[in-house]
């Protein structure tokens, strides 16, 4: 099986510059691990809270490499025939139907039962061949000739079942169709797996994969990703607003917000021409942070604390 | 670089990190790709390798850091005069000892070297218990040599030459500083190495003590242990919430599924059930005698709420104490400090227990809050009634009730039904009664109970 990303990067520097230009700012132990993926072609099992860019880093990771992105959603109750293909029964229903009247055409000067059944013998296959079938994420992955990124996303959501037919796909790429035969890759495509910790996965998914936590960005790296997303926003007001982030961050909430929200919110701050952040601002706009009524009302209360401290940081 | 990396995995493996031999030779790939030139790169790429969750990742870091650390004959810089000093001392030596030249010379690298390379003959890193320091250290200090500085002090130290006498002196000083720094460096293995050896021997102690004879500095090691066994339950039994029942079509499902192929039923679905999670009655005797064992039980119940729908839990000596709300208002462990305080007081009285029960959980005038065919009653308790009326007909009405009914008794089999001890009489009333005095022995009854309750 030829490998699509052999040598090409040469260092955890280059990794970082490369993202980066993508834009996405990743710290170095995030670009250590994309970097040991790159090379072992080792799956990347990527954990983390909601929202901190587990996502982004797949698609950066197909644009750089400049191959397509496939994504598999996982959800409890997922499939094979959700996820890897599945034949299409109303197209084959429908030819069958179609195909009633030439029945005695075809069939024609078939004698016996046993002429009759050769006949059919030699046409099964046509509809059991790619024609009918409904290629799903997995199947279109294991097909695409100059390889692609895959993000299986939230696998922690699938059942356990799913998790074990994934393991084959995983370590061999390649799955059987009994109706069509053996698919393999042509090229090893670069899988992305990511999770929520709502389940402790099987060791044995746990095995084949390298493991990255991706945490809340300290500062300065949240500072860079608002720089590189949103470059509109002035840059006290993005110091401060990472600040005033980070804060609420240290408090006891239902969801501390992440990174998305980091951004929507500057891009409030952009759209509404907002010159500094205060305390009228925050109480209109923290809707775009904060999912829960519980959480807005907690900050809302230590809100007027909350912003002296953001002006005077203490170190 | 092979040695290096084995002696590390060894290190990592002591630390509670399972690592099978695929993983090490991706570990190996992985050193091969990195290199050691980078720590901090190598110990990102090393922990994504080896690391498989929070925890594992935090204990990689611990061992990481302390593995790679150099510690031992630090490297200072030499002055001038401390320079013309060592080279009297070579001067002044006439042995030929390899190894008290390297001491004398202050030659830190070398020394480090030939004590790593002597560590790694002996074996150091089966190190496993703090006994086994002395004997380390003094194989390393044989492999190093200093064999021959103890002759050398013997040939010096015979004759009545004032100069071989302080030279004498000289080694027996250089001896003393090659001591300390190897048991030092042992020190260092042992705890790398031996890291959790104790901790793991010391938990398999408390898995099979009797819960009574725990003393209360392992509390927290227990809570520690029955997390554990706790989420490994959860995990097996969190799952099985729905499930398939085979050979019996759900035909409407089937038809509205399938009228875009005509009627012909193409896919098919079948009926599922639902399995409810199981409610729990727990009864908890909290005199005494018995209090150590209902805090284990309790604090077990209280860790599996992922897969009960409700724990209703009471405690008693003289009569039935609800403590549930104490649960809600405090964390799970002072919870139960509090809880068996309340209840506790006054001589064990079953009778009034079982009426109290009654009053609160057969008759009750909110039908929700009584025990039904969900629900799986455990009682703990010695069933030691003082002589009192039994009251064994509640305990029928609860037994006819109830889906299951599990008596826990903390006594040894053998003294069940001596004195004042009823179980003879509670017996027939029960699903299950079985002895239960080790934390195993409760993990065992939960994982029963789990197992009928989501058959």
């Amino acid at each position: 099986m030829k490998t699509m990303y052999g040598h090409r990067f040469q260092s955890v520097e280059e990794i970082q510059e490369e993202f980066e230009k993508g834009g996405y700012i990743c710290s170095k132990e995030i670009a250590t691990c994309l970097y040991i993926a790159f090379n072992l072609q080792k799956p990347m099992m990527v954990e983390g809270p909601a929202g901190v860019g587990k996502t982004e880093m797949a698609k950066t990771a197909a644009e750089i490499l400049g191959v397509p992105l496939i994504r598999l959603q996982c959800y409890e109750g997922l499939d094979e025939s959700k996820a890897l293909y599945e034949w299409k029964y109303g197209k084959q229903l429908l030819y069958t139907q179609l195909l009633k009247e030439k029945l005695n055409d075809f069939m024609g000067d078939a004698e016996t039962m046993e002429e009759s059944m050769a006949v059919l013998h030699s046409k099964e296959d046509l509809f059991f061949s790619e024609d009918f079938l409904e290629p799903r994420p997995l199947f279109k992955a294991l097909k695409e000739k100059a390889g692609c990124v895959l993000l299986i996303d939230e696998v922690d959501k699938s059942d356990h079942e799913f998790e074990a037919f994934l393991l084959e796909i995983l370590s061999e790429f390649q799955v059987s169709i009994p109706e069509i035969g053996t698919l393999s890759a042509d090229i090893k495509p670069f899988v992305f797996l990511t999770s929520n910790n709502n389940r402790e996965m099987s060791d044995a998914l746990k095995r084949r994969c390298l493991h990255l936590n991706v945490p809340y960005p300290d500062p300065e790296i949240e500072r860079r990703i608002l720089n590189s997303r949103v470059p509109e926003l002035k840059e006290n007001l993005q110091k401060n607003l990472v600040d005033f982030i980070h804060q609420i961050r240290e408090m006891d909430l239902k969801k501390s917000p992440s990174i998305s929200e980091t951004i929507d919110w500057a891009r409030v701050l952009v759209l509404l021409n907002a010159e500094q952040l205060d305390k009228e601002f925050v109480e209109t706009t923290l809707n775009t942070v904060l999912k829960f009524e519980d959480d807005i009302e907690a900050v809302n209360e230590q809100l007027e604390g909350l912003l002296e401290n953001m002006n005077s940081p203490k170190k | 670089m092979q040695a290096v990396l084995e002696d590390f995995l060894k290190a990592v493996r002591s630390h509670d990190i399972t690592v099978s031999s695929a993983e090490s030779i991706e570990a190996g790939h992985t050193l091969e790709l990195i290199g050691f030139e980078n720590r901090e790169i190598l110990k990102y790429a090393l922990s994504a390798t080896l690391a498989k969750n929070v925890e594992e990742r935090e204990s990689f870091s611990k061992c990481f850091d302390g593995f790679f650390s150099f510690e031992s004959f630090k490297e200072r810089e030499q002055e001038a005069d401390e320079q013309k000093q060592i080279k009297k001392e070579l001067e002044e030596y006439q042995g030929d000892s390899e190894l008290v030249k390297l001491m004398l010379a202050k030659d830190q690298v070398a020394l480090s070297n030939k004590m790593k390379t002597a560590a790694r003959e002996v074996g150091i890193t089966d190190i496993w218990f703090f006994t086994q320091k002395g004997i380390y250290s003094q194989k390393i200090m044989k492999e190093m040599g200093s064999g021959e500085i103890g002759d050398e002090i013997a040939a010096l130290s015979g004759g009545t030459c004032p100069t071989a006498a302080a030279q004498a002196n000289r080694l027996r000083q250089v001896r003393k500083g090659l001591q300390s720094e190897v048991q030092n460096f042992v020190e260092q293995q042992l705890a790398i190495y031996g890291a959790n050896t104790n901790k793991r021997l010391r938990e398999e102690f408390l898995t099979n003590a009797r819960l009574s004879n725990i003393e209360r500095r392992d509390f927290h090691r227990m809570h520690e242990i029955v997390r554990k066994m706790a989420k490994r339950l959860s995990d097996t039994y969190a799952k099985k919430r729905k499930q398939t029942q085979r050979g019996q079509l759900d035909f409407r499902k089937t038809m509205r599924k399938n009228v875009a192929y005509d009627g012909v039923p193409f896919e098919t679905f079948w009926r599922t059930k639902n399995v409810d999670k199981p409610k729990i009655v727990a009864v908890c005797d909290v005199s005494g005698s018995v209090s150590d064992y209902s805090r284990f039980l309790l604090l077990f119940l209280y860790s599996l709420k992922d897969v009960l729908s409700r724990i209703d839990s009471f405690a008693f000596s003289g009569s039935l104490v609800e403590v549930n709300e104490i649960f809600e208002d405090y964390a799970v462990e002072q919870a139960i400090e509090v809880a068996l305080k309340e209840g506790g007081g006054g001589s064990t009285d079953y009778g009034q227990t079982f009426e109290d029960l009654k009053r609160d959980r057969l008759e009750n005038p909110n039908n929700l809050m009584n025990i039904d065919n969900k629900t799986s009653v455990i009682i703990l308790g010695d069933a030691r009634n003082n002589y009192g009326d039994p009251r064994t007909d509640i305990l029928k009405l609860v037994y006819q009730r109830a889906k299951r009914v599990i008596w826990l008794n903390p006594e040894p089999r053998i003294s069940w039904n001596t004195g004042d001890s009823e179980m003879d009489k509670y017996r027939p009333y029960c699903h299950l009664v079985s002895e239960c005095s080790t934390i195993k022995q409760l993990e065992l009854m939960i994982d029963d109970l789990l197992k009928v309750s989501f058959a």
